[in-house]
């Protein structure tokens, strides 16, 4: 059983943020009917890199625990069935440019009054109001927002980060706001509509960076691998590359002093307390990096870790996936067709479950339209 | 009337992750208690920058909508206490290294025993079977995740990202589980113990790349500041600052010539499609960044708006806000002169509050145990 069971979920988003909210909500459990135009979801045509099926892989990595239905909405007797599903649905999530719900009858307004109930979440790139004609893609909200400036080394270029994170967090906080209006919903309150935009999110996420503007009045600027207020918290050059060490704090600098076969650096006055390593970060960082020339990261990682001081390698992500599998964390999904990663979320009484791989094109539309048709129960076929 | 009217959070968790985590809760109207060890949350020491009372403005981050109660759990008499607002708390979260609830009898199974309707969330770095003796620090996860591997140039380093990014994640999925296992809850009474931890955020965030490497075995190297499959999708220098550029389609395409005055290049065959342009991408980014380095960005940002062609410049913070108040989405929160970042969650009828600006330490001591010594 999920915590989600009997919740109806219809998603007409496409790529990645709201692909991700409705997989989410399904792991959780939910019934979620993708709606796609006849061309389907864009990024069932983003290859390379494919399966063994040729299929993309940047669509399997979202789109598991949905049934596929195409729906073009141009067609009348398409549109009809459309509005019959979003009568039934207890979620609506779509991330259209604003306008385009409203040209086809299927705005929050015109939902709402045949289906009170309905949580109708939006997700878009700058709002509704006047950033509602500015497309929202990742990277673009990574440079405007800011995340890009602190991100990349202090003498180089503001860099994005390598995956949609911006995409991925605005997904997070869709299946928070969702949850938090079905929560709502069932102690009495009705139906209503959650909005989440990728620009807010951006500045949301940015967190303690975000809070150091907006109490000081200075931008923080990017720093590359160090801490700006711990150290040492920083990736060094072993003799096979990138190592990265945490030491957060006193105890921990002294383990990783005696590690290095240097005890006498934790008691050197230009290292004593955090605020001394960060004053002199420049001729510590030397001195570690003099230290551990001699040996491999993998070395290194196992000298530190039996010593207690936070260290490990710059894996690639293959190597990611390796460590949480030796870990016992699961970190892959296979149930029944392609890897993808794994629901990150554990629940106890009611875990997240693999029910369907990713659909193909239009894989379960005729059960879906013979059950809004009313000419099934359910949509099982 | 705001969605979590009503539900009680004892938060035992220290500075990013698990603090986000109780604040969403807090902003959606969840009564949080922050109960702090005697030194404080780590985080009101890690200054500079601090905001002009002195108070680190890290700290002031993740904490509004919260009331500080100090409990020694060394303490007898304060052990009591918390084990009382345990008692008392619908949801309870913590980031503290596993096995250390349980040396105060705090653990999942000691306190659901007197509590069945308890969600218990525990927030980990490495997970609590084969890892639940690693640190987890948010830089060290995204060095092993492989999430720094495909962040910086191609040419370049691996890089971390400006913000502990991981953390955040980390504390938006640990929001996702307790309000789920709220909702179960609702149905048959029964609270549950949901875990979340930083590695497992880190790899499933990875989402096309992590998919990538499931189903090819190869993974994916970083490219810098373009993007892999679309072109040109990347950062131009203009004569004042660099500058992204997204064009994701013929038509974008096609405007963009418009406004560089280079329609010839529309029938090159060489940049026909998107495929072409990504196979001739070196080249089509020297022809565009030569004319696009003779203009400054605002220029070129007001002639491309004009021609709707997404562009705009690399900001930094606090332009990024600017820009936000200008679109009139209400960015900041200002609370009795403490400014954080707004909840990013809109809910039209149950929308986000802030009621209470981060607390000094124990701010609500007295007024909890004297609730808490009640019978």
């Amino acid at each position: 059983m999920g915590a989600l069971d009997g919740i109806l979920v219809a998603d007409f988003s496409r790529v990645l943020a709201g692909p991700l909210a409705a997989m989410t909500l399904g792991d959780l459990g939910a019934e979620v009917v993708k709606v796609e135009p006849p061309g389907g979801d864009e990024t069932r045509g983003w290859f390379p890199p494919v399966d063994d099926e040729g299929r993309s892989t940047y669509f399997l990595a979202v789109n598991r625990n949905k049934r596929s239905v195409v729906f073009d909405l141009k067609d009348e007797g398409d549109l009809a069935l459309t509005r019959e599903l979003v009568s039934r649905a207890d979620v609506v999530i779509e991330n259209f440019r604003p306008g385009t719900m409203e040209r086809f009858g299927l705005d929050y307004e015109s939902v709402s009054r045949e289906n009170p109930g309905v949580v109708y979440c939006s997700i878009t790139g700058f709002g509704r109001d006047r950033g509602a004609a500015m497309p929202g893609y990742d990277p673009l909200v990574q440079a405007l927002s800011g995340l890009m400036s602190v991100t990349g080394p202090a003498d180089g270029e503001a860099s994005k980060v390598g995956v949609a994170v911006v995409d991925v967090i605005a997904g997070m906080n869709a299946a928070t706001g969702i949850l938090a209006a079905l929560y709502s919903r069932q102690a009495g309150g009705g139906g209503q509509r959650v909005e989440v935009d990728l620009l807010s999110t951006a500045l949301s996420g940015l967190a303690n960076q975000s809070s150091a503007w907006l109490n000081t009045g200075q931008a923080p600027t990017r720093a590359g691998n160090i801490h700006p207020s711990i150290e040492p918290f920083r990736t060094f050059t072993a003799a096979d590359g990138p190592l990265m060490v945490c030491a957060g704090n006193d105890a921990q600098f002294a383990r990783l002093a005696g590690a290095l076969g240097s005890p006498e650096l934790a008691t050197d006055p230009r290292f004593l307390t955090n605020s001394d390593r960060v004053a002199n970060r420049e001729v510590l960082g030397e001195l570690i990096e003099g230290a551990l020339a001699d040996q491999t990261v993998t070395e290194w990682t196992e000298a530190f870790t039996a010593a207690g001081v936070p260290a490990g390698p710059v894996n690639d992500i293959g190597q990611g996936y390796a460590l949480a599998e030796s870990l016992g964390l699961g970190p892959v999904d296979d149930t029944g067709g392609p890897r993808t990663p794994a629901s990150p979320i554990g629940l106890s009484a009611e875990p997240t479950s693999s029910r369907r791989p990713p659909p193909t094109l239009d894989q379960h539309g005729e059960d879906i339209r013979r059950w809004l048709a009313g000419q099934a129960d359910s949509p099982e076929g | 009337m705001a969605a979590l009217d009503g539900i009680l959070v004892a938060d035992f968790s220290r500075v990013l992750a698990g603090p986000l985590a109780s604040m969403t809760l807090g902003d959606l109207g969840a009564d949080v208690v922050k109960v702090e060890p005697p030194t404080g949350d780590d985080t009101r020491a890690w200054n500079p920058p601090a905001d002009d009372r002195g108070r680190a403005t890290y700290y002031l981050t993740v904490n509004r909508n919260k009331r500080s109660v100090v409990l020694d759990l060394k303490d007898e008499a304060d052990l009591e206490l918390a084990r009382e607002l345990i008692r008392r708390a619908d949801v309870l979260i913590e980031n503290y290294r596993p096995a250390t609830m349980g040396r105060f009898g705090l653990d999942y199974e000691t306190v659901s025993a007197g509590n069945p309707g308890l969600v218990y969330c525990s927030i980990s770095g490495f997970g609590e079977n084969g890892g639940r003796d690693l640190p987890g620090f948010d830089p060290l996860v995204e060095a092993v995740s492989g999430l720094m591997s495909v962040t910086g140039p191609a040419d370049g380093e691996a890089t971390k990202v400006g913000v502990a990014l991981v953390d955040v994640m980390t504390g938006q999925n640990a929001v996702i589980a307790i309000l789920a296992a709220l909702r179960a809850r609702e149905q048959d009474g029964r609270g549950q113990k949901v875990s979340v931890n930083l590695l497992s955020t880190a790899l499933a965030a990875t989402e096309n790349h992590g998919s990538s490497y499931l189903a090819t075995g190869v993974s994916p190297k970083r490219s810098g500041n373009v993007h892999a499959s679309i072109a040109p999708f990347e950062t131009f220098h203009t004569e004042n600052g660099p500058m992204m550029l997204c064009v994701g389609n013929e038509r974008e395409f096609r405007h963009l010539l418009e406004a560089l005055d280079l329609e010839d290049l529309a029938e090159d065959d060489r940049f026909k499609t998107n495929s072409d342009r990504v196979a001739n991408r070196t080249e089509l980014h020297r022809i565009l960044g030569e004319r696009l380095s003779a203009e400054t960005r605002e220029y070129w940002v007001e002639v491309f708006h004009e021609k709707g062609v997404p562009a705009g410049p690399v900001n930094e913070i606090g332009t990024g806000f600017e820009l936000a108040e200008s679109l009139g989405l209400d960015p900041i929160d200002d609370f009795d002169g403490t400014r954080s970042p707004a909840s990013p969650l809109g809910l039209s009828t149950t929308p986000p509050k802030t009621r209470m600006a981060p607390p000094d330490l124990d701010q609500h001591g007295e007024e909890i145990r004297a609730w808490l010594a009640q019978q």
